[in-house]
Order: C-alpha cells, then structure tokens, then sequence
C-alpha cells in the first residue's frame, strides 16, 4: 500500500464576515482589557462558543479529514464558496486554520494563481528567476531548466522585454512555463488550466498528465471542469459548504455531483390556475425538461437528447394557438429558434407541447429555455422566459484534446476521411 | 498499512513567536537576493539617469537645505562645514525613513502575493532592508569623495580617531529602530488602515525633533534632554561624532538609544512572526 503523502484532520476554518471598522478598534480594545488585564475570558469568546453559527462568522471549512496517497491526484470540486480555495491555502501555508491539522511528507508548490511574484517592470528573464524562487525552486533548478522554460513558453524572442509589453498571452505563458517546472513531490493546482489561447490549454493539459504519470507526484487538483477532473484525477473530494459530501472514486463522485447541480432547473409545475403564470388569454401549467438518459444519476452530456414538454390552460374561445421555444446560451446569446404547428382552439382547455432536441446537437456549456406563445402565429399572448435551464457537460470519449470546442454547436455530422492509393513514386520525389 | 509516525510538517492553528527556522531562512537566500535586485531595478527602470537618482537624491536635497536652513534661516551647524554636516545628517535620515516606510507597508503592499502563495513573510522586510542598506553604502561613498574634497581644497581637518570604527553601530541602530517600527506598524496597519496617516505625520515632525539639520549644542544645555529622549538623537551624534569628530555622545543616553533599537527590533521581529500568518485573513 502506498505511504500516505498528506494527512488531514478534522480541519476547520472560521471567517470573520463584515468590515472592519471603528466599531472593530473598540472591540479589539476591549477584548485586550478583558482577556489580558482582568484575566477573564472575553465575552465575545463566549458569544463564539454559545453560537458557532453566528450571522457574522462563517465556517468557510468544516470538520474536514481524508488523506492523500504518495503519487496520488486528488480532483477538489464544489460550487463557488464551498471551501476548495480555503482548503488549499491551508495545505499551502498561506494561511492558518482554525481547528484541526494537516500533517505531510514532502516538499509542497503550490499553483494558486499564474504569474505569482510577477513584476511588470521587469523583462522575462528577471521574472523567471523572481517567480521561481518565490514558488520555491532553487537557483541551480531555475539555472539547469532556465531554457526549457523559455522554450516551453515560446516568448523567446522576447526574453529580455519587459513583461508589461507582452501580450496577456505571451504573459501568461511565461508564467504557467515557470509553474509547469517545478519539481516538488507535492503540488497544488487551482484552476490555472482556464487561462489562455485553447492551444496552450492543451499543452498545460499534456503537462499536467506528464507531472503526474511519468513522475509519480502528489498532486491536488482544484476545477471547475469536469471534464479535467475525470481525465487527470484518481480520486475526487467534494466539498459542499465547507464539508465532505462525497469522496472517492473519480467518476463515481463527479456523476453524483453533475447531476445534483442539474436537477434543480429541469421542472416548474403550477396546481392551481390562480397562482400560475400568464395574463387572461394563457396561463403555464407546467415546463419540463427530459433527458433520455440510462439511469437517473448519469449526467446531461452532449450526446443526450432532450424532450422538453409543457402545458398550458387557454382561457379563450376560437384561439388559434402557436409556441415559438428559443434556446439561449447562458451568455444571452440565441442559439436557436423553434416554431410549432399550431392548433385551433374553440373553446379553453388544456394544451399539451413537446419538441424533441436530438443529442449530440448542442455544444458543451449551460443554457436557458424560453417560450413565446402566439395567437395567429403573430400576435404575443404571453412571453415566458428563461423558464427552463440545464448544463450540458462535455463528452470526449477516447479523444486526447481537453480546450473549449469552438462554435455555437457541436453537431455531430457525417464527416470522413479515406486514404486513397498512394501518390505515384515519381510526383513524391518532386516535392 | 504503514502507518508513519513521523511527519516532515505539521501545519496547525497556533503560530510561533520565532517564524521561520534560520535552516528555511537559509533556503530561501536565494530569493532576498533576487528581491534586492528588483528592488534596485524597479526603482530606475525608464528613467534617464537610472543608478545615479542615488547620488542625485540627496545631492539635491543637500542644496536645498543648504539654501534654506543654512543661508536664508541661518542655523548654525557649529564648526562644521554645512555641505558635511547636511549631508551625513540627510543620508543617516533617508536611511532610516526608507528602512520604516518601506517595511510598515509590507502586509497592505504585498498582500496579493501572500495570500496566493507561502515563504518566510519576513523575507519581505528583511529584502528592504537590505536594499536600504546597500543604497546606504553607495551614498556613504559620495560622503566619502566629499570629505575628501574639504580637507583637500578647504582646509578642513576632522578630528578622527579610534571612534571612527564605530560608525557603523550608529548604522545598524538606526535601521533597527527604523526596521521595528517599520515591522510593529506593518501589523497594526494592515488592519487598521488609518494609523498610516499619523504615522506619516508622525515621522516628518520626528525629523525635527532629531539633529538631522542642526546639531545637539545648537540648544542650550538644560533643554537638550528633551530631544535626547528621541533615541535617535544619540546615534546621529554619534554617528558624526565618529566621522568627524564632533557631536555630542553621552553614555548613559547612547546606551538608551542602543537599548531601545534593539528592543524595538525585538517587538517588531516577534509580532511580525507571530502574526503574520493570521493576518492575511485580515488584510
């Protein structure tokens, strides 16, 4: 069994919220005199102990224990706020927690941003040793892959330019090509892969599988995208709100966590006309989304075809009653439209739609639903908007690229290549 | 299993008043240096003259004091030419300004830096210091071509003797009162942020309580103690004392003065250590 690299105990943090203040000053002053000259212990201590859940206190991490194996990546994931950045920066001693202990083997880097220690007055050069040593290396280490770097990054040209004149490309480059060469047994990687051109994104990509499956390195590994997670990650902690919600085997724990954050938006249904959405003319029963997929854990990919289906109360007589449905990327941008056929109603009652959108169709990103229903095909009866939302996450199967695949959407279209017999000797010798 | 007893670190909630070990100090010596030289170039980078606003600096402020206090106030500066008394008393000053205002800043300046990445915090202060103290050397080197020139071409003959060698206490005190006060107040700025203005005040009203432009036997006699409570008082003259051999050094208060550097620099390394992990939370 492999030797256990990071150990983690019942680790917590507690953030004072609110600003700092007058009221602040007083408070320290009085905290001082109480604690330090009267020898009692403070009153706001106490509050602290009687109330953990205070409104202006928050346990940014709590009560969190596992352990890292030697030569192991572990994939940190959870929603914005939910502890990940603070459980690196106590493993990376920026700062200290409140209860509990982290106890290592092992020189630990961490990554917590590209270009720490950057200065902008000064060339690359400069910065690549600057940066270096801040991240921890050492003089004969930076000297013995100070070319490596340079090549790495591709700013050669420009080695000794100050860093304020280069591109935020070339910039974050020179930077990441610093991070990519240190050689610690244990490394802390938070989100760096989001920066830069698609191309560099794979080159940090190949790095990073390099670092951990060449070298054997202890590696931690903060994202947001999945899709990295599942490819580099042995094991996955996922933190919710400062706990553990789940950790263990890579997919297993990535499924569970794409698809709770997905159920919330797939589903609006109304009982009652009253409380329902519309005007007199339409009232919304109820919008769903359905995703054909094998078991209810897995997780909306690209692949999977969508129903989306709804339902509305007609309140008017001789309606002739179409519904148009937009799909937006979350950015706001319309991605496309749909017109139904319409249909003659002669008197209210209940109208029922359905419009299938096929898998492998939609890129990978997050998207919004929201339905115009018209009389006559024209007039607006009512605009429903932004009712329905999901993610679409990525699929790449067996494919060794992880940057963003470019273009509104992905369809998957017949598309081959054949090689056909070889060029004759003498057309090859030519060239 | 094979469970290991034995941890090479061990990251808890409780700090330490000594900070990082002199073994990790030595480690990272590297990146003083590396700072020290940032230091240098960033301050030249895109000007004209670069290395030689550290002549011209004080070159230029030893004219205007030498215009204003000397000719249109008219202080005496005893029986010294002004141009040497002027000069020692702005680069010991300039030293010990730099060694305060460059250090208290370090959580608020720097901020960005630790909070996304570790190292011994007080790598930061001491790369300032540094900085300072080799700006000091090469300043002391214009001194130097000065004194020269006054004995040279003006008849001027110092008194030196064997108390020359101390000059460099008089150094190495006022950086440290500079350094621990520097230190003291980068901790206590970092949360509260509005001490900083004070203390700016604070520090140019300070220079006139300090012989930097008039010396000690300017005052009369019995009103002299008041500015020898300022422990900087002694190490300026002494500092002129040594290089020139005139100011006035008294025992008992150079020993205060000496006292109180190092107790200042001992307050300021301790709370800097002690604090500066939780303080980042903060900043």
């Amino acid at each position: 069994m492999a030797e256990i690299s990071i150990d983690v105990q019942n680790l917590s943090k507690l953030y004072h919220l609110g600003t700092f203040g007058t009221g602040s000053f007083r408070q320290d002053l009085q905290h001082w005199w109480v604690t330090n000259v009267l020898k009692k212990e403070s009153p706001f201590f106490q509050a602290h102990r009687a109330k953990q859940d205070d409104v202006n206190t928050l346990w940014a991490l709590h009560d969190v224990s596992f352990e890292v194996k030697s030569g192991e990546v572990l994939g940190i994931i959870g929603e914005n706020g939910s502890g990940k950045s603070t459980l690196l920066k106590i493993i990376s001693r920026i700062t200290r927690p409140t209860q509990g202990v982290v106890r290592g083997n092992g020189k630990v880097s961490s990554l917590l941003e590209v270009g720490t220690g950057f200065n902008n007055e000064l060339t690359g050069r400069e910065n690549i040793y600057l940066s270096g040593y801040i991240l921890g290396m050492s003089r004969d280490e930076i000297r013995r892959k100070f070319d490596e770097i340079v090549e790495f990054s591709g700013v050669e040209r420009f080695i000794d330019t100050p860093v304020k004149r280069y591109s935020s490309g070339m910039y974050v480059r020179l930077a990441f090509a610093v991070a990519a060469h240190l050689e610690p047994d244990i490394l802390i990687v938070d989100e760096v892969l989001a920066v830069g051109d698609t191309d560099f994104q794979k080159k940090c990509m190949g790095k990073m599988h390099e670092i951990s499956q060449t070298d054997g390195r202890t590696i931690l590994f903060v994202s947001h995208s999945m899709q990295a997670v599942n490819s580099l990650c042995d094991n996955v902690l996922w933190l919710q709100k400062g706990r553990i919600q789940q950790w263990g085997d890579a997919s297993e724990v990535v499924n569970k966590y794409v698809s709770s954050i997905q159920k919330h938006c797939l589903k609006q249904e109304w009982k009652k006309m009253e409380e329902a959405p519309g005007n007199e003319s339409i009232k919304v029963k109820s919008v769903e989304l359905i995703p054909h997929l094998d078991d209810t854990f897995d997780v909306i990919d690209i692949r999977t075809p969508l129903t989306v289906r709804f339902q509305l109360w007609n309140l008017e007589q001789n309606s002739n009653i179409s519904t148009r449905m937009l799909l937006f990327s979350y950015s706001g941008e319309c991605i496309f439209t749909v017109l139904s056929s319409s249909v003659m109603c002669y008197r209210p009652g209940i109208i029922e739609g359905e419009c299938l959108i096929p898998g492998n169709l939609l890129n990978d990103g997050s998207y919004f639903i929201s339905f115009n229903f018209l009389k006559n095909t024209a007039i607006h009866l009512l605009d429903f908007n932004e009712c329905l939302s999901f993610d679409m996450e990525d699929y790449r199967g067996d494919l060794k690229w992880y940057g963003k695949w470019w273009g509104a959407v992905r369809p998957k279209l017949q598309f081959s290549l054949q090689q056909k017999e070889r060029e004759p000797f003498w057309l090859s010798s030519i060239s | 299993m094979a469970e290991r007893k034995h941890w090479e670190w061990e990251i808890n909630n409780s700090s330490s008043y000594w900070g990082a070990s002199l073994a990790e100090l030595w480690a990272y010596r590297h990146l003083l240096a590396s700072l020290v030289r940032k230091n240098f170039l960033v301050n030249y980078q895109q000007t004209i003259l670069g290395p030689a606003w550290m002549f011209l600096q004080p070159i230029l402020t030893l004219a205007t004091y030498t215009l204003i206090f000397g000719r249109l106030v008219g202080l005496s500066t005893g029986t010294l030419p002004p141009v040497l008394f002027y000069f020692s008393g702005i680069i010991l000053w300039n030293f010990f300004n730099e060694c305060f205002g460059g250090t208290a800043n370090t959580f608020r300046e720097n901020a960005q830096v630790f909070s996304k990445v570790y190292f011994p915090r007080i790598i930061t202060p001491l790369s300032i210091f540094c900085t300072q103290f080799i700006r000091l050397f090469i300043q002391l080197f214009l001194l130097f071509l000065l004194y020269c020139y006054y004995i040279l071409f003006r008849d001027f003959i110092p008194r030196l003797d064997t108390w020359f060698f101390v000059f460099p206490v008089a150094l190495l005190a006022v950086g440290s009162i500079g350094m621990g006060l520097g230190l003291t107040l980068s901790v206590i700025t970092a949360k509260y942020r509005d001490l900083s203005g004070f203390v700016q005040l604070g520090i140019r009203l300070l220079m006139f309580g300090t012989p930097v432009i008039y010396p000690l036997t300017y005052l009369a006699p019995d009103m002299r103690w008041i500015i020898q409570l300022n422990p900087l008082t002694s190490l300026f003259e002494l500092f002129r004392f040594s290089l020139y051999g005139e100011g006035v050094v008294i025992f008992p208060f150079l020993a205060y003065s000496l006292f109180f550097a190092a107790l200042l620099l001992a307050i300021g390394l301790l709370l800097f250590n002690k604090k500066g992990d939780s303080i980042i939370d903060i900043v």
